[in-house]
């Protein structure tokens, strides 16, 4: 085992990853030992299906599967072995498929097909033992020994980009939204792996490739969100308990939260959102069910507490997902690409399990005092005050603003991205995305003339929705996004933020801070080569960076 | 002064867990002071659930039964947590999870008789309903494999019994008990009815299903060691699990064979379940194997040409040390036989909580 896609992975003065029996996040030897494979596999399948995709026989059933197969995956996504023995076969059977259409169009075209060679033919043993012994041609860091660690940190930051991408698309997917080409880019990126690629520039590039095509997945799964439950709308959600039976829906899923919603619909349970699906009480078609109630705990790392003391059912519908504990395991349930073994995975959308779970435990005994948060600032709520926005900037009332989002996580570095929002001036906005809000959403920040102080944009997708409030920014003010008085302080921890950093880099946005510590994989050489080009900046105090991002131009 | 050591152990998931221990202090009770329920059963070295390996550091094994702990694993390094006092710093292996480690005592459950037939000639079948919980609700929430202790009535005397049904929310628990003749527990049934009340304390135990790919799941059961096999195959029922099983079912006579129903109604639901029933020694007329469960996992074992099985094992300790030995000529890895061996009698009267 050797992984290093996560922020918490082990690190020693010297090196970083975790290499034990263990990781950090929970994911034991052999589960990451066939995630690898299963990525190879991957690899396997895209090299025939960019090449199919090429004559006009490509297969989006294949791109779906494939997105979903890397979801998998992620950190904190899928820990059960068994899951990942089944979806290698499920990439080879697939990479057979594929494969036959690319030789049928080649024949119907009279082009003799490519051979090909590595993960391309490449064939899984038939049982666990077997694939175990397989594990080294997969592992992140082979070939490293020739390649050098700059060039194997590329690639596995574009790999985790890649799942980034794939995990956005397929929450799009999920909601029936899915382009071509954006089966075509991730196609095209695990096939530019599959050849173990040496050339700085080309990997640089490709990474770049990466993040503009984050940019499109972000585009289309906004469109997946608003088309299927309208835009996000300014909203009190209460985080407090209410009296009553309870599900509590935790992850990223839109489409399934609005599916237990339907189900649980006039059978006396109330349902809670957890972490990231906070945002979707923003949503018109999904805050319309009565039995919406409220959002329950803190971001995800605080779960093993937070699900223990819940009086209810689980579910987990993405990441981030550690070890159930002992009081809440028979009441947690997965669903689409989540896993851990002995858990009740859910795979066909019928919550019933779930559901009875909830009618057979207790529930909230009482109301709790109520307590609420502001949410659905989303490009369409902010965009629609632009004007009162621009005016006061242009008036002097708003000097600043700061998006500070991304991913929480247990990392005591952490208290950074509260410190910094704590000490933003008082006429400074602070934008939010992602769970990392939860360092701080419940500050009570006030306004400025009618503008709240803290904005919450959304998940951390809805970096999309950041993008293009910056965009018409710096639009109105006939400037670039660089220009503008806007401070980016992001908080890395799992490979979706990988994604987003490089969709920003991409757009040549300077000057980001990140923290709270840098990813494992980024060696000096290559963290100097992002500071140069990028102006990429680790965080250092939130004292010293305000006092940086305040500071006049030099 | 007593000295003390520093006590490391690893579990089957690979987690660690540190606690200090006397020298005159047992690892379960030294883990115990320190909020860490381990599993065990019996607290005495008779029923070898906290069996484990020592790979640093010297002991001393208290008094323990020879089929808990046999001369040849002890030899080889294992131990009773129960039983065991560091003489030095130890570095120990577990074959449960993290999961199996409780904290607090075991939750307590009131519950009433709502079924208690005869299904063989020494065994019942007893049906339980609990009583709602105020923390942990109506259901039945346990691993498949766990068992229950049963308090028998009016007195604090405890009996073990694996629990036969799947995990459920409407809180039921079946259960198959062989009568025990003079026994405390099995002297109350004889007078218990549809109605009785009684007390239950759990779910514990470690005896339960391993996540490890498609690797196939042979089940061994020596009479009512069906129970946890029962369980164990609802839930991959259920589930819709695909690992290949087979179930080799052991009894003495034909007459002791019981649970036709359920079974019949598992090879229905689970289609990658194959059932052997195993009668040693059989009336004229028996089809079916004759032999023991683990002569059919030797030959079944020679003919298997696929990935070699996890093998799943409830029984009277001779039975589980036998196919202990089994595995071992078979060439099997230690980590792929997981066993349950029934207490010998007397061993579980008065168990504590949790211990």
């Amino acid at each position: 085992m050797f992984c290093y896609q996560c922020e918490q992975t082990e690190r020693t003065d010297t090196a970083s990853g975790c290499a034990s029996a263990r990781g950090v996040c929970g994911k034991d030897q052999v589960t990451a030992d066939l995630q690898d494979l299963l990525i190879y596999t991957l690899k396997g399948v895209a090299q025939y299906a960019t090449r199919a995709r090429a004559l006009g026989a490509g297969d989006n059933q294949a791109g779906g599967f494939t997105l979903l197969a890397l979801f998998t995956t992620l950190t904190n996504v899928n820990f059960n072995p068994t899951r990942f023995t089944a979806l290698i076969a499920e990439a080879a059977e697939t990479r057979a498929r594929v494969r036959a259409r690319y030789e049928a169009a080649c024949a119907e075209r009279g082009v003799a097909p490519e051979t090909l060679t590595g993960p391309a033919v490449w064939e899984p043993a038939g049982d666990l033992t077997g694939l175990l012994a397989q594990a080294a041609v997969a592992s992140v860091l082979a070939g490293r020994e020739t390649a050098g660690d700059d060039v194997t940190g590329l690639r596995a930051m574009i790999l985790y980009g890649i799942k980034g991408v794939a995990a956005y698309a397929h929450h799009a997917h999920a909601l029936g939204y899915e382009r071509d080409e954006v089966y075509a880019g991730v196609e095209a990126a695990l096939d530019f792996l599959a050849t173990d690629p040496t050339d700085v520039g080309a990997l640089l590039d490709q990474a770049m490739a990466l993040g503009r095509l984050n940019l499109t997945v972000m585009e289309m799964l906004d469109a997946a969100n608003t088309g299927s439950f309208g835009p996000q709308t300014p909203t009190k959600v209460r985080v407090t308990p209410v009296k009553g039976k309870a599900i509590l829906v935790s992850g990223h899923d839109l489409k399934d939260l609005s599916v237990i919603l339907e189900q649980t619909a006039g059978k006396g349970i109330n349902v809670y959102t957890h972490g990231e699906l906070l945002p979707a009480h923003a949503y018109p078609l999904l805050k319309k069910h009565p039995h919406l109630v409220g959002n329950y705990g803190g971001a995800w790392q605080d779960q093993v507490k937070d699900f223990s003391d819940f009086p209810g059912a689980i579910v987990m519908t993405s990441n981030c997902l550690v070890e159930p504990g002992p009081r809440y395991r028979s009441r947690i349930f997965t669903a689409g690409p989540v896993g851990w073994p002995g858990v009740r995975h859910i795979a066909d959308h019928d919550f019933t399990p779930a559901i009875q779970a909830a009618l057979a435990t207790p529930g909230f005994k009482e109301d709790a005092p109520e307590k609420t948060v502001l949410v659905g600032f989303g490009r369409d709520a902010v965009l629609g005050v632009a004007d009162k926005v621009i005016e006061a900037v242009k008036g002097g009332a708003i000097s600043h603003f700061f998006l500070v989002g991304g991913c929480d996580g247990a990392a005591p570095g952490r208290n950074y991205y509260t410190e910094f929002v704590e000490q933003v001036p008082q006429d400074g906005v602070v934008l939010t995305i992602g769970c990392g809000k939860y360092r701080f959403n419940q500050m009570e920040m006030g306004d400025i003339g009618g503008i709240p102080r803290l904005l919450d944009v959304g998940q951390c997708n809805d970096a999309y929705s950041a993008i293009k409030i910056a965009g018409a920014l710096a639009d109105a003010f006939g400037c670039t996004v660089n220009d503008l008085p806007l401070s980016l302080v992001v908080s890395w921890f799992e490979q979706k933020a990988v994604a987003v950093l490089l969709t920003l880099l991409a757009l040549g946005i300077k000057d980001i801070r990140l923290g709270p510590t840098l990813p494992g994989f980024l060696t000096p050489a290559l963290l100097d080569a992002l500071v140069e080009k990028f102006a990429l900046k680790p965080v250092t105090t939130a004292e010293a960076d305000l006092a940086a991002a305040l500071a006049p131009a030099a | 002064m007593t000295t003390t050591h520093s006590i490391r152990l690893t579990t089957r998931d690979g987690v660690e867990v540190r606690f200090d221990c006397a020298e005159d202090e047992a690892v379960t009770a030294a883990a115990a002071r320190s909020g860490l329920i381990l599993p065990t059963l019996c607290g005495s070295g008779g029923c070898g659930t906290c069996r484990a390996a020592c790979s640093e550091g010297a002991v001393e094994l208290g008094p323990h039964s020879a089929t808990a702990l046999p001369a040849d694993a002890a030899a080889r390094g294992e131990v009773l947590l129960c039983r065991t006092f560091p003489r030095s710093d130890l570095v120990l292996s577990a074959p449960f999870d993290r999961a199996h480690i409780l904290s607090g005592d075991l939750p307590e459950r009131g519950a009433t008789v709502t079924g208690l037939e005869r299904v063989a000639v020494n065994t019942v079948r007893l049906t339980l309903l609990l009583d709602p919980h105020e923390e942990l609700g109506s259901g039945a929430d346990f691993e498949p494999g766990q068992y229950m202790e049963l308090a028998v009535p009016g007195t604090d005397i405890r009996r073990a019994y694996s629990i036969a049904s799947a995990p459920n929310w409407d809180g039921t628990m079946e259960f198959l008990i062989r009568l025990q003749p003079g026994g405390r527990f099995s002297g109350w049934l004889a007078g218990a009815g549809v109605g009785a009340r009684l007390t239950a304390f759990g779910p514990a135990g470690h005896f339960t299903l391993q996540e490890r790919g498609l690797t196939p799941r042979w089940f061994l059961a020596g009479g009512t060691g069906l129970a946890p096999m029962l369980s164990m195959l609802r839930r991959m029922a259920e589930w819709g699990e695909v690992q290949e099983a087979r179930l080799f079912f052991g009894v003495n006579r034909d007459e002791e064979l019981f649970a036709e129903a359920e079974l019949s109604a598992l090879a229905a639901a689970l289609p990658v379940l194959t059932v052997m029933r195993c009668v040693r020694q059989p009336a004229q007329g028996w089809n079916g194997f004759t032999g023991t469960p683990v002569d059919a996992l030797d030959h079944a074992l020679w003919e298997n040409g696929g990935t070699a099985p996890d093998l799943y094992v409830c029984g009277p300790p001779a039975m589980v040390e036998a196919v202990r030995a089994t595995a071992a000529r078979h060439g099997l890895p230690d980590g792929q036989v997981l066993c349950e061996a029934f207490l010998p009698s007397g061993v579980g009267e008065n168990v504590p909580a949790g211990g």
